[in-house]
């Protein structure tokens, strides 16, 4: 009966060899290791945030005045309701961790180089995304750290040229983050996630036209690629459930934790915090713009933070495989960059004071110039690598690379 | 994860900015029901008639396990379902204080340090060489010394506040999460469960993996 089914659906609808072709058999790097497990975790992130959202968002109520109250109704009144909730803004947290160690990946093993870089301007582009929706999400409970953060960041956008002060009023709806505000994010955090689930499926698309990467940083030969499932479900799984324990550790035992205090008192114009911090996935970005005295230029700057990784496929201009394993300077380099990432969060999180300020300064150059100097870097890396004579596994992989380019294009 | 971070990034080095802020001593919350039901009774007596807890309900009391002839005295003729209002107007606290004394169901977990903080802070008054009261943790503080602190010499006396305060805050931390010992307790359940079915993923992974060559 069931083959019967699928037959008559076979017949009207490529179900069968979709299934065959893009899921089970799909030919996967057999060297993958566990860093290849965060794009899967990151959809699963992604429907655990949808799926969560869509309940709060029964419960939940867009309002000025009843906002703050219904996330209390939430935590208190409905069955589970603290479950959700906790689950949702821990799950914001969860989905940059594994996005950030997701774009890492691809940072360490060259994956963005060609011809993966749609795939990774569509990644950039969920980035984007990700970030509008994280902060249009803070907004919800109303507390003061959402209102107060909200204000901050919309503010931002006076630094638009000629239109400015018309274009925070067209954001914000009012002439202060008010009702207009609350209502517009709400409507429009329960949208970007389906644009999200709509840019995820184009990143998609373009993966399994150019195939995942690989630690190698080489095409494999086909003998070396293995069906995706059983082989990578079953890894798949194996990583979800470590994801799962670490997840659940946060959500059951220290959701507090990712909720900064400020935000359980309800939102009052009157009064400002006494000192304003964003999420900590969004800190190393307001170091930057903090970093800068004008606000022009913060603005400026925070947005070319951001979007600097897009101009990776152009900036590493080294054709040495196997990702930073075999290019030391890199590999330094990515380090450092790490580091400096993590310097710059700490000085995003604590109240400015003049050492800090320097110190942001210091690590806002250091993370502009880590992307200036590539371009020199990797190329004169390059050279010196080849001088030195690259190490015979390099070697066998730029062989075993022009071979298989020779043999697919003979064909 | 935002503490991880700030610990990451070399905090010691950068120890200056920290100097401002005061060190609050670090508390254990006592959860237990009996240090809860202390807690409730002293913030009934010395809290409620200005403040207000309108997240909690009489309701939630009788449902942690308090007496129900104890939860209809302090109610009276209102409904179980009302919340926790202070008995004080908000015209009448405006000309005693200045301001409308804040509300109790979240201050346990509004305050950067949590239970420790409204522990500092409780016991944080003192009398200043003027004759004034005053506050360590929260000088702008409206509030008079409820628990009497400041006034206390005798040793017993102080640990007897001490031990007032240790029970108000039991009762402020349920206030402010009363789901925390139910969401521990699953939690125990939700992680043994999650590391078994992690460790048979990972068999499973390792023998599905062995079938290559």
């Amino acid at each position: 009966m069931a083959k019967r089914i699928i037959d008559w659906i076979d017949h009207r609808f490529p179900l069968t060899s979709f299934v065959k072709h893009e899921l089970t058999g799909y030919p996967t790097p057999r060297n993958l290791s566990y860093w290849w497990n965060f794009g899967f975790l990151a959809g699963f992130v992604l429907v655990l945030q949808v799926a969560t959202g869509i309940f709060l968002a029964m419960h939940y109520k867009a309002d000025v005045t009843l906002s703050f109250d219904s996330i209390q109704h939430i935590m208190r009144d409905v069955n589970y309701g603290w479950l959700l909730r906790y689950m949702h803004s821990t799950g914001a947290s969860a989905f940059f961790l594994v996005i950030y160690i997701h774009m890492a990946r691809t940072l360490y093993y060259g994956s963005y180089r060609a011809p993966r870089e749609l795939m990774w301007w569509t990644g950039q582009g969920l980035l984007l995304l990700l970030m509008a929706t994280a902060f249009m999400g803070y907004l919800l409970p109303w507390g003061q750290m959402s209102f107060w953060g909200a204000t901050v960041i919309t503010n931002l956008f006076r630094a638009t040229p000629f239109i400015g002060d018309q274009v925070v009023v067209w954001l914000r709806g009012d002439y202060t983050v008010g009702d207009a505000t609350l209502t517009r994010f709400f409507a429009l955090h329960y949208l970007f996630p389906f644009l999200i689930i709509g840019a995820v499926l184009i990143h998609l698309v373009a993966l399994h036209t150019v195939r995942s990467s690989n630690p190698s940083g080489i095409d494999l030969k086909a003998k070396d690629n293995i069906p995706f499932h059983p082989y990578f479900t079953a890894k798949d799984f194996y990583g979800l459930g470590v994801f799962l324990i670490v997840y659940f550790t946060f959500v059951l035992f220290f959701p507090g934790s990712l909720i900064e205090p400020a935000n359980n008192i309800p939102a009052n114009p009157m009064q400002t915090p006494t000192h304003i911090v964003p999420e900590w996935y969004f800190l190393p970005f307001y170091a930057i713009l903090r970093a800068v005295p004008n606000m022009v230029g913060g603005v400026v700057a925070m947005g070319l933070s951001v979007m600097m990784f897009a101009f990776m496929p152009f900036l590493d201009r080294s054709r040495i495989p196997g990702g930073a394993h075999f290019r030391p300077i890199f590999r330094v380099q990515f380090y450092l960059f790490l580091l400096d990432m993590l310097v710059l969060g700490y000085v995003g999180y604590i109240p400015p004071t003049s050492e800090s300020i320097v110190i942001g300064q210091i690590a806002t150059l250091c993370y502009f110039g880590s992307f200036f100097v590539l371009p020199f870097i990797s190329k004169a890396e390059e050279r010196w690598l080849i001088k030195r004579g690259l190490p015979p596994e390099v070697q066998a992989l730029i062989a075993s690379e022009a071979e298989e380019k020779s043999r697919r294009t003979k064909r | 994860m935002k503490k991880l971070i700030a610990l990451l990034a070399l905090c010691s080095a950068f120890s200056t900015a920290w100097a401002t802020e005061t060190k609050l001593e670090k508390i254990q919350v006592d959860t237990s029901v009996a240090a809860v039901e202390r807690g409730i009774d002293t913030l009934m007596g010395n809290c409620h008639n200005c403040h207000t807890l309108k997240y909690v309900k009489y309701r939630n009391l009788l449902a942690l396990g308090i007496k129900k002839d104890k939860v209809d005295a302090w109610r009276g003729d209102q409904p179980l379902d009302a919340p926790l209002t202070g008995l004080l107007p908000d015209t009448a606290a405006m000309q005693s204080f200045g301001k409308i004394p804040p509300d109790l169901s979240l201050m346990a977990s509004a305050r950067e340090g949590g239970p420790s903080y409204v522990y500092a802070y409780l016991l944080g008054y003192y009398i200043t060489p003027e004759g004034m009261p005053g506050n360590h943790i929260f000088p702008e503080t409206k509030m008079p010394d409820a628990l009497g602190i400041s006034a206390a010499t005798d040793a017993a006396q102080r640990a007897e506040i001490q031990s007032k305060a240790r029970d108000i805050v039991s009762f402020l931390a349920w206030a402010a999460d009363p789901h925390q010992t139910e969401r521990q307790q699953l939690g125990y359940y939700v992680i043994g469960y999650l590391l078994v079915l992690t460790l048979m993923l990972y068999f499973v992974k390792k023998q599905i993996w062995s079938r290559l060559e």
